[in-house]
Parts: structure tokens; C-alpha cells; sequence
């Protein structure tokens, strides 16, 4: 399982492009951003172009990665050690959140000129920068020391970006997430003190070395658990993610729900593989919350008033998925096979979900800019005006409901598959029932949208190219399911 | 280790303990951060007297001026009608949510309890021996309480910092000062600060737009049932 995450030597050393492509990777966003905040872009053509030298380093990493296997880096400041390494798991998270952050990136400019939101949008860009370049870092970071500051990094900027619609609902929920998301961090940081007091080791490959099961270790284990759970939304603690993403702009929602909550998920599951390798009880328990959080999340997208609730909220029962996944990953006895199907429709999910939903943010913001309503009875009329938004709203949802042969379908197979192998009936259950709630949800959307009686309203015509990069990310999520074998691929080798 | 008994160590302890009390416990929210203002500072002593004197400055720069300053700079946004009448919190609890927060930070207490039982198992022993980690999971779990039980925001910032001292410490006396240590302090306290600027500035923008009557936030507990 540790190996899984790259935490263990390397056969080579990197190249000397190598350390010019992870600069580029780490630096290069921040630095595109303050120049977002000083020039202000208005069109697509300069954002694309300084998205691409970001893209470029992320490709030439993972290319690298395919030559010499997992690449590791260390430094010593100031008497600490900061390790980083990169293997196939994080070359393909790096790649989803540098694609997804290009897509909200393109999309914003269309956006911000649309919606005139005053002088306030200049920090958008920085934000969106800071935020990319800590999610970057998460995915390669090797120590506990540099995961809190990029885990933090990347929450402050999140907060930041999410208050920046201004309305006071909006800082009321910002607020009472930053300051959950906050003490989240304090858990986390405890449970590190934890380890740090009673192990001595900070660095995950020295951790996993000395750790043993005992009190301390589940204390720990428990208390980043919780903390981690916070911010990634996982049910119970979900209540701030819908009232945050109402009043949130359409790119900021579509970055959050497909990067940020899934950066807390991935250093949970890590923290965990090395913490509590073998346990019954705490994935166990993960797994019911889970199914839980999979038929509730998609009750309340069921009942909810308005697109972005429903959208926000099947992220609630999404996340319940991979939470199902939990016990396969990290229990006892489970035959290779079933760990294996479990590890791949995993980071299938994640990624398919990722891109699904922030196609999906896109459009539903699409619809509600171009109708001027938040609500689901807005939509009506829709189909005959606004049929390519909604195509792409339905593209997002065949993803999401995992019909073949989307992304989504190839994840939940592998992982009933798996759930199969390990009889765990209950999950399959609860994995049949939450699709049949996602096809309630997403066809309650469809009956509003085609109904045709309502009085006809003005419609804001879109700006160029906000409807075409939906259209991509939602194709991508699609043909994700058919080409699954190229990004498993990377992941499979367990980065030897 | 009885012998051990520390008069300055069982002071600042004794001292940290008192004024976070007297700061998350005051309504009076200009007293309360002046309040905050005096506990950074007796934390910055403890540093220094725990012979970590980059952390002592960097919690005299970041802690103190920067965080201390914040929270000043957010009531100078209270309307003058608020001045003349000190910024109160006037907020009342019932009863049943007093208890389940003290339940709360009961049980918070005694799962770090159990921790610091096996990282420490000396302390079993003679809890006089370390004050200030005793006096660390006291204002640690007084802090956790105090953050669930107010409405106010500006004193749910506070509790936060609060609460975010009392693990540091706890940081501190269990992993020692090393480096590894002093660097997550470090980063923590940065953290710390920047969230807090954040807040205050999300709390000035609230009350320019909404009044001080917004900065209690009532719907809180309806939007943690959705």
C-alpha cells in the first residue's frame, strides 16, 4: 500500500530538466496569477497562453516519470528536511488539477466579462494561482511538515476565492468555513504533534518505517481523520459545502468541488495506509458513513430548489463512494485482486468526478447566468434556447450517474467488482441505490428544462468559448471510460 | 521529578491559563483582545523560557503586533453608535447548549488525556513536573468549548487563536523544540495569522454592509442540519 504512494527509494536521480520542470510546476502558477492581477486579461487568447508552459512542466514531469521511474527530491532547511517525490499517482492528480485549473482559468475571462463584478475580480487571478501551485505541491509532498503548509496554502486561498461574489450570504457561509476549516487544521496539526512526540519522524517514508498500531497511533490517526474530513466534506461534516458554493462564481465552484475537497481525501487515505495499515474498525466505520452519505446526498439533490444546491450536493453522495472504497483499501484480508480493482476505480472515480463536476458547475452556471435564476423552475424553457448548455449538463450527468461508457461507469464497475469479490453486499446496495438517486436528480433537472408552457423570459447571451470548454471537460470525463487503461496505466506499476 | 517543581514554569502556566479564561470569557470584545494582545505575550516568555528564541520572536511579530493588531483593526469598522456603547456580545445560550459544549470539552480533555498518557508516560506520575502541557490541554480544551459555544464571530476568531496557542504548546512540550517542531510552530503560527486577517476582514465587510447585528450568527445550528 505504501509503495502505492511512491514512498520508498528511487532508482535514479532526476535529470537536470527534471528540477527545472517541478520549479516550473510550483512557481509558474503564482507567477501567471500576479500577472492576472496586474493585467487583468479580458480575453481567452493570453490566459491560454500562460497556461501553456504550466501544462508544458506537468507533461515533461509525468514524461519523465515513464523513464526513470519514481523520482525523489530533498532538501535540509534550517535543519528540517523537505522531501517531495513523484510518482504515477501524482503525475496523474497533477495532470487533472492542471488541466481542470486551465479550464476554470479559460472560463473566467468569459465569465468575469458577462457578469461585471467590479474591481474586486483582479484577485481572482492571484488566488486561483496560489491555489493550483499548493495543490501541486500536495501531490508531491513526502513530509508532514510540507502537507500541513501546502493543506493550509491551499484553504486560505479557497476561502479567499469563494468570498469573492460579496454578498453577504456568501461571507456569512465563507466565514463560518474558514473558521471550521481552520480548527479542522488544528486537529491535523495535533494529531502530527502526536506523531512527532512519539515516533520522532516527520518524513512519511520514516514514518511508516517505525509506526506501530497502538493508542498514540490511533489517537493521531483519529484526530487527522476528523480534521481531514472537515475539509474534504466528507458526511456528517458536509453542512458548509452547499451555502458556500450558492454565492460562490461559477470557475471558484468548479476548481473547489473538483480539486480542492479531493486533496483532503487524498492525504487522508495516505496518512491512513501508513497509520492504520490492516484495520477493521476506523475504514469499516468510513465505509457506512459513506453509504449514508451516498443515499442522503442524493436525497437532498433530490428535493433541492436550486441548481447550484443540487449540484453541490451530489458532490456530498459522490464523495460517498470513495468512501465505500475505504475498508477494500485499508482492511485486513482482502485479496490482492479486490485491493487492486478498489485502488483503480479509486482514482477513477476521483478523477472521472472531478471533471464531470466541474463541467457540471460550468453549465448550471451557464444556465444560470444566460436565464437569470437560480432556481430549478428558471430553467423552464430552456431546451429550445439554451440546448448546448444543457447538452453539456447532461454529458456531466451520464459521468455522475455512471452510465457506459463514461468515466464513472468504468469506476463504479471496478469498485462493485470489488465490493463483489469481498461480499460487502451492503455497499453494493448502496452503490446500486445512489445511482438510481443520481438518474432522480439529474432527469428532475431535464422535466423543469423542457417544459415548455412557462412565459418566455430575456435571455443574456454567453460569452465566446464558455459553453466549449464545459463541452470538454464533460467529453473528457466521458471518453475518460473508454481510454481508462492510459491513466491506470501510470498508477498500476506502484511506481517501481 | 516532584522535586522538579518549577516556580517560573508553574507561573507562566498559572498566567496562560488566566488570561485565556478572561479572553474567551469576556463579553466586553475591546477588553477581550487586549486580552488576546497579553496572551500572545506571555506566550512569547514561554518560548523564550523554553529556549526557542526564534519562536519567541516570530510569536512576539506574528502572534502580538500582526494577529493582536487585527483584531483592533476589525472593531475600528464597529459603527460609532456601537463605540459609545462598548461592543458587547449580548448574545444568550440556553441552557442545553452550555451543557453539550462543556460535555464536549470534557471529552476532548480526556481523549488527549489518554495521548499524552502513553507519549508521556512520566507525567502519570507527577503532573506538577510539566505545568505548562498541563496548562496546554486546559486552555486546549477550554478553547474547543469556547469556539462552539459563542455565536459572535469575532469571539469564535478569538477562541480559534486561542485554541490554536494551547497546540502549539502541547506541540512543543511532547516533540521537544527541535527543529521539526519549531518549523510546524512556525508555519502554524503564520497560518494562524493569515486566517485571522481574513476573518477580520470578512467581519469588517460584514458589518459595513449588514450591521454589527450580523456578527451573530444565528442561523448557524439551522445550516449545520441541512
Amino acid at each position: 500500500m505504501i509503495e502505492r504512494f511512491g514512498l520508498h527509494e528511487s532508482t535514479f536521480d532526476p535529470l537536470w530538466y527534471t528540477h527545472w520542470a517541478l520549479a516550473a510546476t510550483l512557481v509558474l502558477p503564482i507567477l501567471a496569477g500576479l500577472l492576472g492581477a496586474r493585467c487583468a486579461p479580458r480575453r481567452l487568447f493570453p490566459v491560454a497562453l500562460a497556461c501553456l508552459p504550466i501544462l508544458l512542466a506537468g507533461a515533461l514531469l509525468v514524461f519523465d516519470y515513464q523513464q526513470a521511474g519514481l523520482l525523489r527530491w530533498q532538501w535540509q532547511v534550517a535543519g528540517v528536511e523537505i522531501s517531495l517525490r513523484f510518482n504515477g499517482l501524482s503525475g496523474l492528480m497533477l495532470m487533472i488539477t492542471q488541466w481542470v485549473g486551465a479550464a476554470a482559468a479559460l472560463y473566467t475571462p468569459g465569465h468575469l466579462r458577462i457578469t461585471h463584478p467590479g474591481k474586486r475580480a483582479r484577485w481572482l487571478w492571484p488566488l486561483m494561482g496560489v491555489l493550483i501551485s499548493s495543490l501541486s505541491l500536495i501531490w508531491l509532498a513526502a513530509d508532514l511538515l510540507t502537507l500541513y503548509a501546502a493543506l493550509e496554502l491551499m484553504g486560505l486561498a479557497a476561502v479567499g476565492m469563494l468570498l469573492l461574489s460579496g454578498k453577504p450570504a456568501a461571507l456569512k457561509a465563507g466565514i463560518r468555513y474558514l473558521l471550521l476549516a481552520l480548527v479542522g487544521s488544528l486537529a491535523y496539526l495535533l494529531g502530527v504533534a502526536l506523531l512527532l512526540g512519539y515516533w520522532g519522524a516527520l518524513g512519511l517514508q520514516a514514518l511508516a518505517e517505525v509506526v506501530e498500531p497502538g493508542p498514540v497511533t490511533w489517537v493521531a490517526a483519529a484526530l487527522i481523520g476528523a480534521g481531514l474530513a472537515l475539509k474534504a466534506a466528507l458526511f456528517p461534516l458536509h453542512g458548509w459545502l452547499t451555502p458556500v458554493h450558492e454565492n460562490a462564481w461559477t470557475p471558484v465552484s468548479a476548481l473547489h468541488a473538483a480539486l480542492v475537497i479531493k486533496a483532503s481525501l487524498f492525504i487522508l487515505l495516505m496518512l491512513w495506509s501508513i497509520l492504520l495499515p490492516g484495520t477493521l474498525l476506523a475504514p469499516r466505520f468510513v465505509a457506512w458513513l459513506g453509504m449514508l452519505a451516498i443515499v442522503w446526498g442524493g436525497l437532498i439533490a433530490w428535493r433541492a430548489d436550486s441548481l447550484k444546491t443540487l449540484v453541490a450536493s451530489s458532490t456530498v453522495g459522490q464523495l460517498g463512494y470513495l468512501m465505500v472504497a475505504f475498508p477494500l483499501l485499508l482492511g485486513p484480508s482482502i485479496t490482492p485482486l479486490a485491493e487492486a480493482l478498489a485502488w483503480e476505480g479509486f482514482w477513477l472515480h476521483l478523477m472521472g468526478h472531478s471533471l464531470a463536476k466541474a463541467a457540471m458547475f460550468m453549465a448550471a452556471g451557464n444556465l444560470i447566468i444566460a436565464t437569470g435564476e437560480s432556481s430549478l423552475r428558471g430553467l423552464s424553457g430552456t431546451s429550445r434556447r439554451l440546448p448546448l448548455s444543457l447538452l453539456i449538463f447532461g454529458i456531466a450527468a451520464v459521468t455522475l450517474m455512471g452510465l457506459p461508457p463514461s468515466a464513472g461507469f468504468t469506476a463504479k464497475w471496478l469498485l462493485l467488482q470489488a465490493l463483489v469479490i469481498s461480499q460487502q453486499w451492503v455497499a453494493v446496495a448502496a452503490l446500486l441505490a445512489g445511482t438510481l438517486l443520481t438518474a432522480a436528480y439529474v432527469f428532475r433537472v431535464f422535466r423543469y428544462s423542457f417544459d415548455e408552457t412557462a412565459p418566455r423570459h430575456q435571455y443574456q447571451p454567453l460569452a465566446p468559448g464558455m459553453d466549449i470548454i464545459a463541452l470538454c471537460l464533460a467529453l473528457a470525463a466521458f471518453a475518460l471510460g473508454l481510454l481508462a487503461h492510459l491513466p491506470l496505466a501510470l498508477i498500476q506499476g506502484g511506481g517501481v | 521529578m516532584i522535586a522538579s517543581f518549577d516556580v517560573i514554569q508553574s507561573g507562566l502556566a498559572l498566567g496562560l491559563v488566566v488570561v485565556a479564561f478572561a479572553c474567551l470569557f469576556d463579553r466586553h470584545l475591546l477588553r477581550a483582545s487586549a486580552l488576546f494582545v497579553l496572551f500572545a505575550l506571555l506566550m512569547s516568555v514561554s518560548w523564550w523560557y523554553l529556549s526557542a528564541p526564534w519562536l519567541a520572536l516570530t510569536e512576539l511579530v506574528l502572534g502580538m503586533v500582526l494577529t493582536g493588531g487585527s483584531f483592533f483593526y476589525a472593531l475600528r469598522a464597529f459603527p460609532s453608535a456601537a463605540m459609545a456603547a462598548p461592543h458587547v456580545d449580548g448574545s444568550q445560550h440556553v441552557l442545553s447548549h452550555r451543557l453539550t459544549r462543556g460535555l464536549l470539552a470534557l471529552a476532548w480533555c480526556a481523549m488527549i488525556g489518554v495521548a499524552i498518557h502513553y507519549v508521556m508516560p512520566e507525567m502519570a506520575y507527577s503532573f506538577a513536573g510539566h505545568p505548562l502541557i498541563l496548562a496546554s490541554i486546559v486552555i486546549a480544551a477550554t478553547a474547543m468549548g469556547a469556539f462552539a459555544l459563542h455565536r459572535h464571530l469575532l469571539r469564535r476568531l478569538l477562541a480559534f487563536n486561542i485554541l490554536g496557542s494551547g497546540v502549539f504548546i502541547l506541540l512543543a512540550g511532547m516533540a521537544g523544540t527541535v527543529s521539526g517542531a519549531q518549523a510546524l510552530i512556525s508555519v502554524g503560527l503564520t497560518i494562524a495569522w493569515l486566517g485571522t486577517l481574513l476573518g477580520v476582514m470578512l467581519i469588517r465587510h460584514l458589518v459595513i454592509l449588514e450591521g454589527v447585528s450580523a456578527l451573530e450568527d444565528e442561523n448557524d445550528a439551522a445550516g449545520q442540519a441541512q
